[in-house]
């Protein structure tokens, strides 16, 4: 009797939990092997209930889409959380070390515009492998070196451009040497390269089609220096700023869907395209649902709230973006091409000593 | 029978004595020991773990004793720049608070100005106000081409709408000196009030003109509490980080708290980080020892207890209009016209720079309160912080406090001095040294670690206070309770703590304060989930002005309720 009991109690439960599992978004249509897969890190995930990343662009406003639709698509409970932090590029690095140096690490995913310090991460061992199936849509990004296969591929990318406000200019270069002289000194503000990393990144690639004089003439501009690109916006915003030497698109379009004007240019000469590569770190707490987050954010879905909230450009194939005015195809844009994996943060050091050396900061 | 039991009982009776009275001894030793101990490990942990730290030596993976960071900091002409920016605000800000401070406390304690009591209440507001909050406001204020001030100095007077530099050395030392003016008014007000007049009145019936009296008779009277206040101020300012880091930063203006907090960010340098922290230790401790000679002399020569009542100067239209004129001034700058920026900013969805009533939203407000975790964990932090921190920094003061001023005069001076060197000590190097102690252990990124940060940084603010009123308090009250039979603790319950409880509340509402709105330690303490208002203050900046200012309300909506509560607990800083 109590072996009869214990069967159909045993029954009632696999046909729940298969009814259950039946509703997860994310089991359909996948392969009986890829289902018990995300089944297994759906448990476990559960069972660790909270996943913990670190961005250094997503907003909070689209944090709050994601985590809804994430736990939607995993079935998830209202109580799994979602712990999110928005830091400049340069504090998540600091962060990251601290806590890979202190071996005490809080944090699971760390996403950030920074390549080369994330395959320094990656060959260091401080990256967990993890091949996720979302990487095979990324193929083509990842064989252009705006990822690592097994270890990480990018949320979204960014770039920083001339931008400016159309009611106070009305500026109609196409070139970054059109820009020197679009506005009166001290009216122009620059990322400040020597305490960014995605801005030093963003200057090791132009050096490679401007040349050293072209910066000089830039530093005679007598411009401000900021860190994060809000308040960069916020400052052409408010007129403070005529024209930012390095705008992001990204602000532009988050800034006019407020009412304001910002326009910018995709520069003759080309741009560098940042990889907001996502990586797990290897003593995180809870790898299973930073697994989920990371397949999650790489979905068509995942993908597409990211665009829509922050205008990334999406490296997966054949996503088409629902703003192509913000975020085009990666291949309509003209890309300066860096082998990141090969530069390193030594030479990273010279470039920043040599645009400290011109601006001073 | 009955005797036997009564025998039995008088050794366990005695035992009993024995014990309370070793209990009793250990409490009326120990507990001040113990409270100077926790209070001498605070001080120098942090300094230890700074200095050792300065002098090790990472060269790829082999670590070695050297002075290799000492060489490479004063190689490095980033440290003069710092060094000499830092001199210039600290001491432009000491001599502008000092201006500023004299004259308000002049006027309210010294003329007939009518509503002195008002400005008398007001004119320490910006004292419960955060530096940082009003620096951002004198941003939206000032800002070249988009600051509400600079538009209207454009438009009304024709003077260029870069007219105002506040991203400079200049707009440092300005918003420093409104937020510093406070720290030399309370100061100079007490002696100003006990002030003798019969020695401005015999200069004055000798034929001195008004400004030859204050020249000669007083200001030289006030000459000890000046010079304190101003080297407070000064090491204070010197060592304050978040003004720099909004005004000075984004013009490329080094200073030494915003050069040290560069070194710890990536890639990060943290043997020269504390090798500049070891540098600043050594020249504020210095400043310390003579501020606290100052302090020394000042009790000695202003505090007589004659009681004098000093004339007040009758104010002739022309010096009515101008003490008037003043108080508006000073209050406006640092009250009014920051808060009327913080509103613009906090109610508008997109600030264009003007207020634009089709852009007027509350929902930075229902997000900062109800829908974003990041603000809704620092609120609760910092409230948790404040309150906890202030207890355990009140008992501390008590403890110390007692020590200090009933205990054994053995290495009492010695023992004062040390428990006063956090006073001059920067926050953000306070930071430095507990993230050095704590980078390896369980406190890394807890709220825990900024919490003993806190009470190190502060507590001798706390255990000044207390002194202050222990002072005041005959110790033949306490001698006649332990002549009663009361023992010490009891003496402690029933006697002492009732009559420090006036200063035990204003030490509280003051620690409350500056937790509430501290940032130069925190900055460097905080992790996911340790955030502080300050610490979410500053993350918020950089994303999002409207719920940056949104917050900075919320802030300044706490700060002025200890403001009320202190008012109202009539435990004033004047008092206290």
């Amino acid at each position: 009797m109590t072996r009869i009991l214990t069967f159909v109690a045993a029954c009632a439960l696999a046909i729940l939990a298969t009814s259950a599992f039946a509703q997860v978004p994310a089991l359909e249509g996948t392969s009986p092997a890829e289902k018990a897969r995300i089944t297994a890190l759906i448990e476990a995930a559960k069972g660790e209930g909270a996943v913990t990343y670190w961005d250094v662009v997503i907003q909070p406003e689209t944090n709050d889409a994601l985590t809804a639709a994430f736990r939607k698509y995993y079935g998830l409970p209202d109580s799994f959380k979602v712990n999110y932090q928005l830091l400049a590029t340069a504090a998540l690095q600091t962060r990251v070390e601290q806590e890979v140096g202190a071996d005490k690490v809080t944090v699971d995913i760390a996403a950030i515009g920074s390549p080369s310090w994330v395959f320094e991460r990656a060959a260091k061992g401080d990256a967990l492998e993890y091949d996720s199936p979302q990487y095979q849509h990324y193929a083509k990004s990842i064989e252009s070196g705006l990822g690592k296969k097994g270890f990480f591929a990018f949320n979204g990318a960014y770039l920083f451009v001339p931008m400016w406000d159309s009611t106070r200019l009305d500026f109609k270069g196409k070139s970054w040497k059109d820009v020197i002289a679009a506005v009166p000194a001290g009216r122009m503000s620059l990322g400040d390269v020597s305490k960014s990393a995605a801005y030093l990144a963003t200057y090791a690639g132009q050096r490679k089609v401007l040349d050293v004089d072209y910066f000089k003439k830039l530093s005679e501009t007598k411009g401000s220096f900021l860190v994060r690109s809000e308040q960069i916006a916020s400052r052409v915003v408010s007129g403070e700023d005529l024209m930012t030497f390095t705008g992001m698109p990204t602000r532009a379009y988050q800034n006019n869907q407020k009412g304001a004007k910002l326009k910018f240019i995709f520069p003759e000469e080309g741009v560098v395209l940042l990889p907001q590569n996502m990586f797990i770190l290897k003593k995180a707490l809870h790898p299973n649902a930073a697994k989920l987050w990371i397949d999650f954010i790489l979905s068509e879905q995942g993908q597409n709230l990211i665009v829509k909230g922050e205008a990334l450009i999406s490296g997966r194939a054949g996503f088409k973006s629902p703003l192509p005015e913000y975020a085009p195809p990666i291949e309509s844009l003209k890309v300066i091409p860096i082998d990141w994996e090969k530069t390193s943060t030594a030479d990273l050091q010279k470039l920043r000593q040599e645009w400290v050396g011109m601006f001073n900061p | 029978m009955q005797e036997s039991t009564a025998v039995r009982r008088d050794p366990m009776t005695a035992a009993t004595a024995r014990a309370q009275s070793r209990v009793g001894r250990f409490a009326e030793v120990g507990l001040p020991a113990s409270g100077v101990l926790i209070g001498v490990l605070l001080v120098l942990g942090p300094f230890l773990a700074t200095v050792i730290r300065s002098l090790l030596y990472w060269d790829r993976d082999q670590v070695s004793l050297s002075l290799q960071n000492f060489v490479g900091l004063f190689g490095d002409p980033r440290f003069y720049q710092a060094v000499g920016n830092t001199v210039i605000c600290g001491a432009g800000a000491t001599i502008c608070s000092c201006l500023l401070g004299f004259s308000l406390a002049w006027i309210v304690s010294r003329t007939d100005l009518p509503g002195r009591r008002w400005f008398e209440i007001f004119n320490l507001v910006p004292f419960f106000l955060s530096p940082y909050v009003g620096a951002v406001s004198w941003i939206y204020l000032a800002a070249p081409h988009s600051g509400v001030l600079s538009r209207l100095l454009n438009q009304y007077l024709g003077l260029p709408d870069d007219f105002i530099r506040i991203y400079s050395l200049g707009g440092v030392i300005w918003v420093l000196s409104l937020f510093y003016t406070p720290y030399v008014y309370l100061f100079v007000i007490a002696p100003m009030r006990q002030m003798d007049a019969a020695l401005e009145d015999a200069a004055r019936v000798h034929g001195a003109s008004f400004w030859y009296t204050l020249r000669r008779i007083t200001i030289p009277l006030l000459t000890p509490a000046l010079l304190s206040s101003a080297l407070i101020v000064f090491v204070t300012s010197a060592g304050l980080f978040d003004v720099p880091l909004a005004l000075a930063a984004p013009k490329g203006i080094r200073t030494m708290p915003t050069e040290i907090f560069q070194l710890v960010q990536y890639p990060s340098d943290l043997g020269r980080a504390a090798s500049f922290g070891v540098v600043v230790m050594i020249v504020t401790v210095l400043f310390t020892i003579l501020q606290r000679r100052y302090i020394d002399r000042r009790r000695f020569e202003t505090v007589t207890g004659k009681g004098y009542r000093p004339r007040l100067v009758q104010l002739r239209r022309g010096g009515r209009f101008a003490a008037w004129m003043l108080e508006f001034v000073y209050l406006g700058s640092g009250v009014v016209l920051p808060l009327i920026a913080l509103f613009m900013v906090s109610f508008s969805r997109l600030w264009t720079g003007r207020l634009d009533p089709s852009v007027l939203t509350t929902h930075n407000f229902e997000y900062v309160l109800f829908g974003f975790k990041l603000t809704q964990t620092a609120i609760l932090n910092s409230v948790y912080l404040a309150i906890v921190g202030a207890t355990i920094g009140v008992a501390l003061a008590v403890l110390q406090g007692y020590y200090l001023n009933r205990g054994s005069r053995r290495r009492r001076a010695l023992v004062d001095s040390l428990l006063s060197l956090p006073l001059g000590i920067p926050g953000i190097i306070l930071g430095l040294g507990f993230l050095i102690i704590a980078i390896r252990t369980p406190l890394y990124s807890t709220l825990a670690i900024i919490l003993i940060a806190y009470i190190a940084r502060f507590f001798p603010f706390a255990t000044r206070t207390v002194s202050s009123m222990l002072l005041a308090i005959n110790p033949e009250l306490e001698q006649s309770a332990r002549a009663s039979g009361a023992s010490w603790l009891q003496t402690m319950r029933y006697i002492l703590l009732p009559l420090l409880m006036p200063a035990i509340i204003a030490a509280w509402l003051l620690l409350f304060v500056i937790f509430i709105r501290e940032l130069g330690a925190t900055i460097l303490l905080y992790g996911q989930g340790t955030e502080t208002i300050s610490v979410a203050l500053v993350i918020l900046s950089e994303h999002s002005a409207a719920t940056m200012t949104a917050l900075a309300v919320v802030q300044l909506i706490l700060l002025l309720g200890a403001f009320m509560l202190f008012r109202l607990t009539r435990a004033s800083l004047l008092q206290a």
